[in-house]
């Protein structure tokens, strides 16, 4: 029993074992310098992500509160690894933050409460699951803590997600009403499809649109992200996207499969707005993080297609676009958080002339932005390609079409910043940056990856086994 | 149908219980401000009032009726009907509270058993809880709709204060709960009722103080009387308040303190049992609950005299003492305490 | 009718006017009073579905702790520098108009809803007693109760690090 438990919730109680850490070291009044604390943190990290991978094991706990498969587990390995990227590239940031052991406690607990939304089994669990991943961020919004913006910002996430939350829960609510149950193993037999469970799957729906930001929910996305400190910002456009995803696939495909062709429906809808609006506001951003956050969005509803598709092939594309994601997305926000944290300019403008000072960072900016666009050889062109085809499966063409012109569009939004890295002039540019060493070995990362995916892709059939 | 099927005469029973524990309560109200006046002269080696009456005794009544003939102030921007509305509200959660508490056993009198608690709810803690943290909105209200700088200072302080100390105050019960195994007043009391060693203040020593310091603290009486701090904030919270408004908020703090005190009797030191003595032997006579009653009444004066005792003896927190004296000390205390308490219980219970 | 019947639809409009009083008061701390009004109604239908501890622990939280906490914010706000924003007529009446669709859609989907399945199995009625739901709380719903805990921890460590700056 016992060992059970240990085995099987193995990655929450390491993330909780180093939450309990950190607080204690809060706690003592033993003086440390930042830099060895950070040096020990991402060590626990590491830590944390190796155990993670090795001796997993599948049930569940807790009288069926809590379940685990190979498929959870190696998206929670993903997110770990990508929270591994992030506490790398932050740590010019937090070097001179002062609070930087609530940082990453805040940060864990996020994470935590990811984990535990993807396991659980109980829709009254993932609410709550859901909140400890959001209530955390919120704060870590405001940790530039002189910024007003980054003020702002928190306030801006705490509304919109407290509203959200509270549609999502005026959902969870009519849904017990009507279905008599939480568990999500026994709600599909209650699915009958009259009206009040739709209309609470839709208030549901709109929670989780909220969460991932798809289009008619996306209002707070760009403000939140403007004004968050960097790290935040990757970790929200990241992490806490990929892991709504990820619970947002199983749910729909286990839980509310009865319900199909109502979320196919919106489902399509969404992420036709989703890709053309995001693109559209993307195409006039001037600044480097409003543009990344509707470009973020703009992921979305193509992400959107692949769970549309309603199929094994959905679940992995899905999972398989979120590591290329990860990867291509971090290394792009490596170099911006680096950028902002050394010279504190952060709009698009600022980068002209980027490659004449600093060739190795465009060259990763590059890399990371052909992927997000969907270039081959980079992974992303497969992370995309893999979506499309899952949603083809359902022959709905005008969908892939609309995917396929958004593709055109993203495309010259990334270059126009490629070209103003390479091309443009600049009188006063970005002077030569100097890379320490734990942010260079997460774009080292992070590229690698890309590049990797992008030539071998054993990792699509790998995950594809995983759901069998 | 329905309403043939309730027995009538329980409304009698209890508006007569309700009246008479009201008055009770105004009555033991009144003299304990002529009590205060005489506890402060002895300390201060004075006479205290002793013209109204034999020592004084009617002085209460003489201060009513001046209290009732000032004239009525209503300041002209204040929030009229809040202002109004805030020493009414103090007064009505003071006396609400006395509502779930078991005045003695029950009575057997003209062929019914008749229980000398007004409601006998399985939450009757919670209910004390819920009953006090309303208390705040007295003050606060009252603070506010005044219009008045002192007031509004007084108001936030007391609201702040209420609300740090209710939290150490719900955890120190947590542990005395944990031995009862029923948040049921009529339960408590009936389980300490066995005899002396039975009183839960024996086994929650460190529990009580909590709660006694908390209460202090929740009825703002010195040293926890920052609301109402007379030389930095003129009069607090009920500065612009006049004549029986004014009145409402002294009555409201003095019936406070009693009914802290019989909580207090109530949930530590055996409610309406008397010590030493077995009255189960003695029977189901009236006078025996009459004796019982008696007992509580006792325990809880002696607690009003202990706050009044207190009040004379020792100065007033700073605003910053006070807090750190709520969050730092009084809250690990208790959840020390707590975790005491269970690991013992748990030890035993094996 | 019964006893129970009337005292629902007192509370019911009770709280519904108080929730629209909320809305409608121009000051503030009158809202936030209103909104005590409405924890009480709430408390209230509790009472009626036999859970008094929920009833009396949403008094204490919510209209004892955390609306003191309203009106202690509100308090300390210069309310007369705050000008309520003039919107345009047109937002005002897209926002009544989608109002009013939600609430036809709510209404049709109720007034659709199955009430024979609807009813959900509780011990006999009694799950809202606090010895029922102590055993409940710690037994099958053990997991949601820590994770709250921790959720709790990460909200105050969050909220003091903001308040510190």
């Amino acid at each position: 029993m016992l060992t059970d438990f240990l085995l099987l919730m193995k990655q929450e109680l390491l993330l909780v074992a180093i939450i309990f850490i950190l607080v204690f070291i809060k706690l003592g009044s033993k003086e440390r310098s930042n830099e060895s604390l950070l040096n020990a943190i991402n060590i626990l990290l590491l830590i944390n992500l190796i155990a993670g991978i090795f001796n997993s094991q599948t049930g569940t706990l807790f009288g069926d509160m809590f379940n685990t498969n190979q498929l959870f587990i190696f998206e929670k390995n993903i997110l770990n690894f990508g929270v591994l990227i992030i506490s790398l590239q932050s740590y010019d940031w937090l070097k001179k933050h002062k609070h930087l052991i609530e940082f990453y406690l805040l940060l864990l607990s996020a994470l935590l409460g990811m984990f535990l939304m993807l396991s659980s089994n109980n829709l009254l669990m993932f609410y709550l699951a859901l909140e400890l991943s959001t209530i955390p961020i919120a704060a870590l919004c405001n940790f530039d803590l002189e910024k007003r913006k980054s003020s702002e910002a928190a306030f801006k996430m705490i509304i919109s997600s407290a509203f959200s939350s509270g549609l999502l829960l005026l959902g969870i609510s009519f849904f017990y009403g009507t279905t008599g149950t939480l568990n999500f193993a026994e709600i599909p037999a209650t699915l009958n499809g009259n009206a009040l469970q739709i209309f609470s799957f839709v208030l549901l729906i709109a929670g989780f649109g909220f969460k991932i930001s798809a289009v008619p929910f996306h209002l707070w996305t760009a403000d939140v992200y403007e004004g968050s400190p960097i790290s935040v910002t990757s970790f929200l456009s990241v992490i806490s996207k990929g892991a709504v995803v990820f619970v947002l696939v199983s749910v729909l495909y286990k839980v509310f499969e009865p319900l199909s062709e109502y979320w196919y429906t919106i489902l399509f809808l969404l992420s036709l707005l989703t890709m053309i609006i995001g693109n559209l506001f993307a195409l006039r951003q001037q600044n480097m993080k409003r543009f990344l956050a509707f470009s973020s969005i703009a992921q979305v509803g193509f992400i959107l297609i692949g769970i549309s598709g309603q199929s094994l092939e959905g679940t992995a594309s899905v999972v398989f676009f979120i590591l290329i994601y990860i990867l291509s997305n971090l290394a792009a926000f490596g170099v911006i958080n680096l950028v902002s944290s050394k010279c504190d300019k952060e709009s698009i403008g600022d980068y002209k002339g980027f490659y004449k000072s600093n060739p190795q960072l465009t060259w990763v900016l590059t890399i990371a932005l052909f992927s997000l666009a969907g270039i081959p050889p980079t992974a992303g062109f497969f992370g995309k390609f893999f979506l499309l085809m899952a949603g083809a499966a359902k022959n709905n063409y005008l969908l892939i079409t609309v995917a396929a012109l958004n593709m055109v569009i993203a495309l010259y939004y990334y270059l126009r910043v490629i070209k103003a890295m390479f091309m443009d002039a600049n009188e006063n540019p970005i002077e030569k940056i100097k890379i320490p060493f734990q942010p260079k070995l997460a774009m080292i990362i992070c590229v690698a990856g890309i590049i990797i995916l992008g030539i071998y892709s054993n990792c699509y059939q790998y995950i594809f086994s995983l759901i069998k | 149908m329905f309403f043939t099927a309730i027995d009538y005469w329980i409304f009698l029973e209890k508006a007569i219980l309700i009246l008479a524990v009201v008055s009770i309560s105004l009555v033991i109200a009144m003299y304990a401000t002529w009590a205060e006046r005489k506890v402060a002269a002895v300390m201060q080696d004075r006479r205290g009032p002793n013209r109204a009456g034999p020592f004084g005794l009617f002085q209460p009544l003489a201060d009513g009726v001046k209290l009732f003939m000032k004239e009525e102030i209503i300041p002209n921007v204040s929030a009229k009907f809040l202002f109004v509305m805030a020493p009414a509200l103090a007064m009505i959660t003071a006396l609400m509270t006395s509502a779930v508490i078991p005045w003695g056993s029950s009575v057997h009198l003209f062929g019914r058993d008749i229980s000398l608690q007004i409601a006998d709810i399985n939450i009757g803690i919670l209910y004390i809880f819920g009953v006090i943290s309303l208390g705040v909105y007295g003050i606060m209200i009252g603070g506010w709709a005044s219009n008045n700088k002192f007031s509004l200072l007084a108001a936030i302080r007391g609201a702040s204060q209420m609300i740090s100390y209710e939290l150490a105050m719900g955890l120190s019960l947590i542990a005395v709960l944990m031995m009862t195994g029923s948040l049921r007043l009529s339960v408590i009391v009936a389980q300490q009722s066995e005899g002396f060693f039975n009183w839960n203040i024996i086994y929650q020593p460190l529990g009580f103080l909590i709660f006694f310091i908390c209460a202090l603290a929740e009825c703002n009486r010195t040293p926890f009387d920052l609301p109402e701090a007379e030389n930095e904030l003129n009069f607090g919270y009920h500065q612009e308040y006049s004549s029986m408004k004014l009145g409402f908020y002294l009555f409201a703090e003095y019936i406070n303190m009693f009914i802290s005190g019989v909580v207090m009797a109530t949930l530590f030191f055996g409610g309406y049992d008397i010590p030493f003595v077995n009255e189960a032997a003695w029977g189901n006579h009236w006078w025996v609950a009459l004796l019982g009653c008696g007992m509580l009444m006792t325990k809880a004066l002696f607690f009003v005299f202990l706050f009044m005792w207190i009040r004379w003896t020792i100065p007033r927190f700073r605003y910053d003492q006070l807090m750190n004296v709520g969050w730092k000390k009084l809250i690990p205390l208790a959840l020390i305490n707590m975790v005491i308490t269970a690991a013992v219980m748990l030890f035993f219970s094996k | 009718m019964g006893v129970t019947a009337i005292l629902f639809w007192i509370l019911s409009s009770l709280a519904l006017l108080s929730a629209i009083m909320i809305v409608v008061s121009k000051n503030p701390v009158h809202s936030v009073l209103w909104l005590i009004l409405v924890f009480f109604a709430i408390s209230g239908h509790y009472l009626l579905l036999n859970a008094q501890f929920l009833a009396i622990v949403n008094i204490i939280v919510y209209a004892g702790a955390i609306m003191v906490l309203f009106l202690y914010v509100l308090m300390l706000i210069d309310l007369k520098k705050i000008v309520d924003p003039q919107r345009s007529l047109w937002i005002k009446l897209v926002g009544v108009a989608t109002g009013c669709c939600l609430l036809l859609v709510l209404i049709a989907a109720l007034s659709k809803a199955d009430q024979t399945t609807a009813l959900t199995q509780t011990i006999g009625g009694n799950i809202g007693l606090v010895e029922n739901l102590g055993k409940i709380l710690f037994s099958e719903y053990l997991v949601p109760f820590e994770i709250s805990s921790i959720l709790f921890l990460s909200a105050m460590v969050g909220a003091v690090v903001i308040g510190k700056k």
